[in-house]
């Protein structure tokens, strides 16, 4: 069963195109990832999912609501983690998790900071302030407070990003380990091939705004008729959308 | 499981996630001492100034003076602060990159600026604490002289301050980081319309009329008026607060408008980029 489904989204900004009638669907527990170059538009999409970005035209319904009128219902049952969002910095992180877990409206939001803790291994970075963190630190942390509300959905815009090889593959395993446990689904936007291969169950394969190619990463593989998803990258990156 | 939620739009919901914006920007508070220094600082200094002024005036033989200056410095004072804190709480969050977290999350725009204000109020009433207490011992100023018509006074200003804040966030969301100046001075735009030190009449025509338009006009005009031994103008403090219907009402729809728009710009994701 979808519990997202957008249809023929469209974002222009100024004389940017920045999404070109993008459609895709999620079902649950599925790890879905959007490959693309810089400038691609996968975080506008990933936006218009979220409402953060109205689409010019195109809808997006999540667990068979529509996203601008069930804006709360939605936003309950999603959460969000990118490399470039901030925490508010003087805070310490357990009272970071402490006011989001109460923005998500939890009965009990000391216990699920706890849980969330345990899950990501951040009980000892409770009493640090966020500012003082580490990237490695940061993004476990922003990874936890996108867990508090135990998303249906947890949309992740290069989560990785921002980490050297071995903090990402750890948060890589943890991510699909967490997902696979609680059943939540992923979409994940990445330029980094390894990642979305490894991780992901479908991709979507965005250029200048539009999917061009959607899959796994065998299947996108022999569409371009290439051996590996970074041979695909590169082909459409410097080919450009083939026809 | 310990992740379960309130139904999203049961009341319980709606508390706790205004809680959540009031618990941050305390736990904010808290761990900035700068930002519990700034509840004296101002007010301190303020007393200080105009309790110094009235004092001198006083050896001059100006009558009334000693009351109405340090009335207008603590009335000042709540609409100034209820118009800065509440722009501080949302600047916190631009300044944090942390707009786009909260905004996807349930919370709505309405609860929002309602977590705002509680936090406002809090800040308010702990530096009102201060400064009634200062203006008490340092020259025996008793704010409550003022009486039952303080309640109104303080109301009035303090959604007038409220409504101000939110045009001032809104100015921020439409023109980015730059237009934070505007939250820090909007208020100070009102004042010398606002009658706060001198009656309205002092004024020429026309920044009379202007000044009618302005709820704190009205505030600071009844409060020498009962000062001086008039009875609480309940007429005009109607009046100002009829106005401040009308302000707020621009405020909140300005507000919600240029959320729209920075949606449909993609400003929001812009913010400390
Ligand atoms: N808020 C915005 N205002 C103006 N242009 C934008 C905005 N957001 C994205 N763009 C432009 O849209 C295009 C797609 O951007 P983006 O979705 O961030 O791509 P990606 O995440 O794939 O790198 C880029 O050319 C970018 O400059
Ligand atoms: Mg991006």
């Amino acid at each position: 069963m979808a519990i997202l489904e957008a249809q023929s989204l469209t974002k222009r900004f100024g004389p940017v195109q920045a999404v070109d009638g993008v459609s895709l669907t999620v079902g649950q527990g599925e790890i879905t990832g959007l490959l693309g170059p810089n400038g691609a538009g996968k975080s506008t999409t990933l936006h218009m999912l979220l409402g953060l970005v109205t689409p010019d035209s195109g809808g997006v319904t999540m667990f068979g609501l529509d996203l601008q009128k069930h804006r709360t219902e939605v936003l309950s049952r999603v959460n969000f983690s990118a490399s470039y969002l901030g925490l508010p910095g003087v805070l310490h992180v357990r009272e970071v998790l402490n006011s989001f877990a109460r923005l998500y409206g939890l009965r009990d939001p000391r216990a699920r900071v706890a849980e969330v803790a345990e899950l990501l291994e951040i009980g000892p970075l409770l009493k640090r302030r966020t500012s003082d963190l580490s990237s490695g630190q940061h993004t476990r942390v922003q990874l936890g407070k996108a867990l508090l509300n135990d998303p249906e959905l947890l949309i992740l815009d290069e989560p990785t990003a921002a980490l050297d090889p071995d903090a990402g593959e750890r948060i890589r395993n943890l991510l699909v380990s967490v997902a696979r446990e609680t059943g939540t689904a992923l979409l994940i936007t990445s330029h980094n091939m390894r990642e979305v291969e490894r991780m992901c169950d479908t991709i979507h394969f965005l250029a200048a705004g539009r999917i061009v190619a959607s899959g796994s990463a065998a299947e996108l593989a022999a569409h371009f008729g290439v051996v590996d998803l970074e041979e695909v990258f590169l082909k459409v990156a410097r080919e450009g959308v083939p026809a | 499981m310990t992740a379960i939620a309130f139904a999203p739009h049961s009341t319980q919901a709606r508390r706790r996630r205004i809680a959540g914006v009031v618990y941050r920007d305390l736990a904010a508070m808290r761990r900035s001492p700068i930002r519990v220094f700034e509840i004296l600082f101002w007010p301190v200094i303020e007393l200080v100034v105009w309790g110094y002024v009235t004092l001198f005036l006083q050896a001059n033989k100006v009558p009334f003076i000693v009351s109405m200056l340090l009335g207008a410095v603590l009335l000042w004072q709540v609409l100034h602060r209820a118009s800065n804190e509440v722009s501080i709480g949302f600047l916190e969050d631009v300044w944090s990159r942390n707009l786009i977290n909260l905004h996807v999350t349930p919370v709505t725009p309405g609860e929002y600026v309602t977590g705002l204000i509680l936090f406002s109020l809090i800040k308010i009433a702990g530096g009102l604490a201060v400064m009634v207490t200062l203006a008490y011992v340092l020259y025996g100023f008793g704010l409550f002289s003022v009486g039952i018509g303080l309640i109104p006074f303080m109301a009035v200003l303090l959604v007038l301050g409220w409504a101000l804040a939110l045009v001032a966030i809104s100015a921020v969301l439409r023109f980015g980081e730059g237009a934070q100046v505007i939250a820090w001075s909007l208020v100070f735009v009102l004042q010398p319309i606002a009658g706060v030190f001198y009656p309205v009449s002092v004024l020429p025509e026309p920044l009379q009329w202007l000044a009618d338009a302005v709820p704190a006009s009205h505030v600071f005009e009844g409060m020498r008026a009962v000062l001086g031994g008039a009875p609480v103008p309940w007429d005009t403090l109607a009046l100002a607060a009829g106005l401040d219907v009308g302000y707020v009402a621009v405020a909140l729809w300005l507000y919600t408008a240029t959320l729209r728009h920075a949606r449909s710009k993609g400003r929001l994701s812009r913010f400390g980029e």
